[in-house]
C-alpha cells in the first residue's frame, strides 16, 4: 500500500515538474518577443504605438525627400550668406514668452545665427534651458547694464536707450570669432538687430541677405505712426519718412536696417554710443559706417511693412503681490518667468 | 538514494518560484528593451565646443521649412480657433502666430474676423502662408448709443466669431461618421504666445483636457488643482475660484467629437458675468471629474497670455501722415 501511494506521489510530482518547465520554457520564449497586443488589450498603449509607428514613418519620409533637397541647394547656392541676428534680452515676466515666439520665427529661417546677450552679470538658467531646447544654431552671451544706465522702476521707457551694451557685446563677439576664421568666405554675412518683443514676417530675412553695405526697409508701428520708412527715388534713399526728429543723421529704428558682416568686421571700432541722446543710438552706430546715398532701399523701394515694432504688455500682478505677502503666492519653482 | 530525492525536492520546490519570477520580469524588461531601441536620433545635431570661451555653439541641420510638415492621415487635426479684428496690431500679430503654426503638424486654422466682409489683409495673409486654413467672418453689432468703434459691451470681445466656428465646424464634420479623422478644438486668441509643446499635449484630448496659463487673473499663472490620483478637483485662482471652470480661454482643448455629440453647447452671448465665459460653454460639455489634466499635471506652463501695447499713433494727425495704402 505504501509504494503505492509512494508512486502516485512521485508520478504527481513528475507531473507537476513537467508542466513547470514547459511554463519557464515558454516564458523565455516571450522573453523579448514582440508582444501581440491584442490580449493586452490597453487602448492608451495602442495608440502610442500606432503613433510611434507614425512618426517614424513620416520621418522616414523627411530623411527620403533631404537627399533630394541638398545636391539642389549645392548647385545653386555654394554658401548662403548667414545671418546674425543680434538680441539683447533682460529677466521680465514675459521674457520666456517673447523669446519663444521669436524663436518659432527663426526657426523658419535657414542659416541663421541667433547671438542672445542678456542684460546680466551672468547667463540666467531659463535663457540656457531655452536656447538649449530651441533648436537653433546661437551664441549666449551676457553683459550687465552700469546702473547709472540703467531705466529704473516707473521711468518710462524712452529715458534712456536700451541694449546698446549688450549690442555691442554681440558686435564684439562676432569681431572676435570672425578673426578667428581667415577667409573670404567667413566675411559673407548680414548682421541684424533684433529686439524680443518686435513681431518679423519671413520675408524681411530673404530681403536683408544680400546686403552688401547697409540696407533698409520700412518698420510698422513706430515713431508714433502707423510706419517709418525712408524715401526711395531712383533707387536711392534721398530722406525719411518719420514723425519724430527728422533731422537725425538716421532716423531709423533698430529693425529698420542691417549691415553686411564685412563692413562690421572693416570697422572695428564701431559700435552704440550708450550715452546718445534718445532716438539716436541706431545714428551712432550707422554714421561711422554708411552715407545715406550708400543705403541699400528693400521690401520693394521700401513700400511693404515686413516688420513691426510691437510691444508687450506688463502683466498686471496685483494679486500675485497680495497673495505673496500672505505667503501663498504661486509656485516660483514653475519656471517661465521671473521678476525683477 | 536519499540523496537524490532530496535534490529533486528542492528543484520542485524552486522551480515554480523561478517561473513566476520569470513571468514577472517579462512585464518589466519588455517596455526596457523597447526603450533602448525607440532611442534613434531625429534631426542631425552637431555640437562644437569653442575652447577658448565656455560659449557652447550648437548647430542643428535641417530644421527650417516654411512649409507645415506633410499632413499625416493618423494624428488627430487640431482645429485652432482665432477670432480677429481690425485694428494697427493686427497684422503683426496674425504674422506671428502663422510662423507659430507652421511647426505645427495637422493644424487646421478657423481665422473668424470680426468684420462685415473678409478684409483683404487678411484674406492675403492667409493665402501667402502656406497653412491650412478656413477663412469666416462675422460682425458683433455695435451699441450705437456708445462712441461708433467699441462693441457691444455686453457681448465680450470674440464670443460670436468663436460661437460662429463651433457652428461652421458641426456643419461641416458630421458626428454620423464616426471613424472620420479625430480633431481637437482649441480657442487661440491672436495676441497670446504659444509654446509647441502645447499643441502636442492638446493633441490626446479625449473629451476636455486642461492647462495653466501665464500671466492670467493678475497671477503669475492660473491653473487647475489635480490631485494624487490624477484628477482636477479644483482651481489655484485668486479671482473667484468657485466659478464652475475658474480657467482661461487658452487653458483648455475640446474633443471635436464632443462638440459634434452636444450640438447645443455654445458660448453664452449675454448676461456672462466677466470670467465666466469659458464656463458658459464647458458647463454644457463635460462636468470636473471627466477633465483631463495635461503638461505634467498642469504643472508646466506651456502658454502665456500675452497682450500686445495699443501703439500711440500720436504723429499721425489728423489727415494721417503716412500713406494709408502702405498696408501694416
Amino acid at each position: 500500500m505504501a509504494t503505492r501511494m509512494k508512486l502516485k506521489l512521485k508520478t504527481v510530482f513528475v507531473l507537476y515538474f513537467m508542466v513547470s518547465l514547459m511554463g519557464l520554457i515558454y516564458a523565455l520564449m516571450q522573453l523579448g518577443q514582440r508582444c501581440d497586443c491584442a490580449e493586452h488589450d490597453m487602448p492608451k498603449d495602442r495608440t502610442i504605438s500606432r503613433l510611434r509607428g507614425e512618426l517614424h514613418r513620416l520621418q522616414e519620409q523627411m530623411r527620403k525627400a533631404e537627399p533630394t533637397k541638398l545636391p539642389q541647394k549645392l548647385a545653386v547656392k555654394p554658401a548662403q550668406p548667414t545671418i546674425y541676428v543680434i538680441t539683447p534680452t533682460y529677466t521680465r515676466f514675459v521674457q520666456k514668452a517673447e523669446l519663444t515666439r521669436l524663436a518659432q520665427t527663426f526657426l523658419h529661417v535657414p542659416q541663421l545665427h541667433w547671438i542672445l546677450v542678456e542684460d546680466s552679470p551672468h547667463k540666467t538658467p531659463l535663457v540656457s534651458g531655452f536656447l538649449a531646447s530651441s533648436g537653433l544654431a546661437y551664441t549666449h552671451l551676457h553683459t550687465p547694464t552700469p546702473r547709472d544706465r540703467k531705466l529704473q522702476e516707473g521711468d518710462p521707457s524712452w529715458l534712456k536707450p536700451r541694449g546698446a551694451e549688450q549690442r555691442n557685446e554681440g558686435l564684439r563677439w562676432l569681431r572676435e570669432d570672425r578673426r578667428g576664421q581667415p577667409g573670404a568666405d567667413t566675411q559673407l554675412g548680414v548682421v541684424y538687430f533684433a529686439d524680443d518683443d518686435n513681431t518679423y514676417s519671413l520675408q524681411l530675412f530673404e530681403e536683408m541677405r544680400g546686403t552688401q553695405r547697409v540696407s533698409v526697409w520700412p518698420v510698422g508701428l513706430v515713431g508714433g505712426m502707423r510706419y517709418e520708412r525712408p524715401v526711395v527715388e531712383g533707387g536711392k534713399v534721398v530722406r525719411f519718412h518719420t514723425g519724430w526728429r527728422p533731422s537725425r543723421p538716421f532716423p531709423l529704428d533698430m529693425a529698420g536696417f542691417a549691415v553686411s558682416l564685412k563692413l562690421v568686421i572693416a570697422n572695428q571700432d564701431a559700435c552704440f554710443d550708450g550715452d546718445a541722446p534718445m532716438g539716436f543710438l541706431e545714428s551712432s552706430f550707422l554714421q561711422g559706417l554708411v552715407t545715406m546715398d550708400e543705403l541699400e532701399p528693400k521690401a520693394e523701394n521700401c513700400t511693404k511693412v515686413l516688420v513691426w515694432h510691437t510691444r508687450t504688455e506688463k502683466p498686471k500682478m496685483k494679486r500675485e503681490e497680495a497673495l505673496q505677502k500672505q505667503g501663498l503666492g504661486s509656485d516660483t519653482a514653475v519656471e517661465r518667468i521671473k521678476a525683477r | 538514494m536519499p540523496k537524490r530525492r532530496d535534490i529533486l525536492a528542492i528543484v520542485l520546490i524552486v522551480l515554480p518560484w523561478t517561473l513566476l519570477i520569470t513571468v514577472w520580469h517579462q512585464g518589466a524588461i519588455n517596455p526596457l528593451l523597447a526603450a533602448r531601441k525607440g532611442k534613434s536620433r531625429g534631426g542631425g545635431g552637431q555640437l562644437h565646443i569653442n575652447n577658448n570661451k565656455d560659449i557652447v555653439e550648437v548647430v542643428h541641420t535641417e530644421y527650417v521649412y516654411s512649409r507645415p510638415p506633410p499632413w499625416s492621415d493618423v494624428l488627430p487635426t487640431l482645429h485652432v480657433v482665432t477670432p480677429t479684428y481690425s485694428r494697427p496690431v493686427q497684422k503683426a500679430e496674425l504674422t506671428r502666430l502663422a510662423n507659430t503654426f507652421l511647426h505645427v503638424p495637422n493644424l487646421h486654422w478657423i481665422l473668424v474676423e470680426d468684420s462685415p466682409r473678409r478684409t483683404p489683409l487678411v484674406t492675403r495673409l492667409l493665402r501667402e502662408t502656406s497653412q491650412n486654413y478656413t477663412h469666416l467672418n462675422v460682425e458683433t453689432p455695435r451699441n450705437y448709443k456708445l462712441r461708433g468703434d467699441t462693441r457691444d459691451p455686453r457681448i465680450p470681445r470674440g464670443t460670436m466669431q468663436r460661437n460662429l466656428a463651433l457652428r461652421w465646424l458641426r456643419e461641416t464634420f458630421s458626428s454620423n461618421n464616426r471613424h472620420s479623422q479625430p480633431g481637437i478644438v482649441y480657442f487661440a486668441d491672436d495676441d497670446n504666445t504659444y509654446s509647441l509643446e502645447l499643441f502636442e499635449e492638446m493633441r490626446s484630448t479625449r473629451k476636455v483636457s486642461v492647462w495653466p496659463v501665464a500671466f492670467v487673473g493678475g497671477l503669475r499663472y492660473e491653473s487647475p488643482k489635480v490631485n494624487t490620483l490624477g484628477k482636477v478637483y479644483g482651481w489655484k485662482t485668486v479671482f473667484d475660484p468657485h466659478r464652475p471652470f475658474a480657467i482661461d480661454m487658452a487653458g483648455f482643448a475640446v474633443n471635436l467629437h464632443l462638440i459634434l455629440f452636444k450640438p447645443q453647447a455654445y458660448f453664452k452671448l449675454r448676461g456672462v458675468k466677466g470670467g465666466y465665459q469659458e464656463s458658459s460653454l464647458l458647463r454644457e460639455l463635460v462636468t470636473l471629474n471627466d477633465l483631463e489634466p495635461k503638461a505634467a499635471n498642469c504643472t508646466k506652463v506651456l502658454v502665456w497670455h500675452t497682450r500686445t501695447e495699443k501703439p500711440v499713433l500720436v504723429n499721425e494727425g489728423e489727415k494721417g501722415f503716412t500713406d494709408s495704402n502702405v498696408e501694416i
